[in-house]
């Protein structure tokens, strides 16, 4: 099986199922039943295939995570709860008191919170730094860094950095490069082949599809060498490639519950039937909606890295192909005109979500970027004047007309 | 041969036995997600029809629950 949707329909889990059924169906419990003493024993010790615990592995949890195994052509997947749960988990995997992660000075909001607000607390150094400028990322890597982590598309600045070529600087010094491809995901972006050790994602958006539940997907691309990693080098000796999953999974993931519920795994492996096609549409959409704003004479800017004036059109379309993601952000004169189309609006839903199968719309200065001051949403590129519209999968026609109405004068 | 498999010892027909037809003669439960360890070693998943277990040898069939088989 080549095709992405082909795997996507007919990968996963080897084994028949009950009744034949055709589908892997939620498992909804806790625990596990073992003939003997000795079963449970071999099972706790990872000598026999079974689960034990929902908490640690479950069987329509691992249906998910085998699915994204054979689409990202990852060495292991792990699910999570949410797409912090991903981001976190990871950074607290290889990361700690004394060291330094270096990551990009644009980010989602809740990400930078996450590591200036909950794990500097705890001792960790993050360094910002401009990521499409290599001479910055070498100078900020040193032999404290453990990471160095940034998003394949920033949300919502949009900038696109060569993965490639950071990735290349983190190996040079033996540090692995985590990317948050939340907003191309491995159908868009095959981040092993650029390199990259760790992807993360927030399953909650193009997997997920209809914005259904929340969930989070860690890769280990196989592509570094744990030893170097001085979290995991004692644990690479003992158990080899597989050190960093296996360190989450016996210890960080296992010790923070941050299970996913099989609910949630049940629903996302549904979506990642379609995402090939949602992409598709999402994308054609952005670019069709980006292309109307950019010649409409009260939109100011436009920003989409499928726009040839994009600075970043052509790392993207280098990195990306002839797709570039379902996000763009425009600006207009000021605060209240953004407001003001946002109410006027019909059928693009105002709501804080990304690549669901609606548009949404959103002024990130007053909502995901508000616990900031005026000076760091400036120094973060989020402006007052700025909306952030997320491409759906509705006919393309509709969303224009909506935006065609909404831009008129009242 | 005799060699020690998960830490119990084992007598094995015959004097010639890659890892591939261990898995074979021993029915290992869900082979595609099995990782193997020879003498503390991993043994690379393409490699199994050519590594060949001698007498006294150390093998532990390993399990990583969930989305992963190692390479």
């Amino acid at each position: 099986m080549k095709g992405f949707t082909t795997r996507a329909i007919h990968g996963g889990l080897a084994g028949p199922e009950a009744h034949g059924a055709l589908r892997t169906p939620v498992y909804d419990t806790v625990a596990y039943e073992h003939d003997t003493a000795h079963s449970l024993q071999l099972a706790f010790e990872g000598r026999k295939p079974a689960h034990v615990y929902s908490r640690i592995t479950n069987p329509t949890v691992q249906d998910l995570e085998q699915k994204l195994r054979l689409l990202s052509g990852g060495m292991a997947v792990l699910a999570v709860s949410s797409g912090m749960a991903a981001i976190s988990n990871t950074v607290l995997a290889l990361a700690g008191a004394g060291a330094n992660i270096v990551t990009s000075r644009h980010l989602f909001g809740n990400t930078i919170s996450l590591f200036e607000k909950t794990l500097a607390p705890w001792g960790l150094e993050v360094r910002y730094v401009d990521m499409t400028d290599p001479e910055a990322v070498e100078q900020a890597v040193d032999d404290s860094t453990r990471a160095i982590y940034l998003e394949s598309i920033t949300n919502p600045q949009l900038e696109v950095a060569d993965c490639s070529l950071v990735a290349q600087i983190g190996a040079g010094r033996n540090v692995p490069l985590i990317v948050d491809n939340t907003l191309m995901t491995p159908y868009l972006f095959d981040t092993a082949g650029a390199g990259v050790a760790v992807e993360v994602l927030s399953s909650t958006k193009y997997i997920s599809g209809g914005a259904t539940c929340l969930g989070g997907i860690i890769i280990d691309n196989g592509t570094f060498d744990w030893r170097h990693a001085p979290r995991l080098a004692e644990r690479a000796g003992r158990i080899g490639p597989m050190a960093f999953i296996g360190s989450l999974r016996q210890e960080v993931y296992r010790d923070t519950g941050a299970c996913l519920a099989p609910h949630n795994a049940y629903l996302q492996s549904l979506g990642l039937e379609t995402m090939g096609l949602r992409i598709e549409r999402s994308c054609a959409n952005a670019l069709c909606i980006a292309r109307y704003l950019s010649g409409h004479a009260k939109v100011c800017s436009v920003n989409y890295p499928g726009l040839p004036e994009s600075p970043f059109h052509a790392t993207a379309r280098r990195q990306f192909g002839d797709r570039f993601g379902g996000i763009l952000t425009f600006d207009l004169a000021d605060r209240q005109a953004c407001f003001d189309l946002m109410d006027r609006l019909r059928i693009i839903r105002r709501a804080t979500n990304i690549n669901d199968n609606k548009t949404l719309i959103l002024h990130p200065h007053s909502t995901i970027f508000a616990e900031y001051a005026d000076e760091e949403k400036e120094a973060m590129g989020v402006r007052p004047t700025m909306l952030r519209l997320s491409a759906g999968i509705e006919d393309h026609d509709d969303i224009l007309a909506d935006l065609e109405e909404a831009l008129k004068t009242p | 041969m005799q060699v020690q498999i998960n830490g119990e010892p084992e007598e094995l027909p015959g004097e010639e036995l890659t890892i591939a037809d261990l898995l074979t003669h021993r029915k290992v439960e869900s082979p595609a997600m099995v990782m193997v360890q020879l003498n503390g070693e991993f043994v690379a998943r393409e490699q199994y029809g050519t590594t060949r277990v001698a007498d006294s040898d150390r093998v532990e069939f390993l399990y990583f629950m969930g989305g992963g088989a190692g390479r």
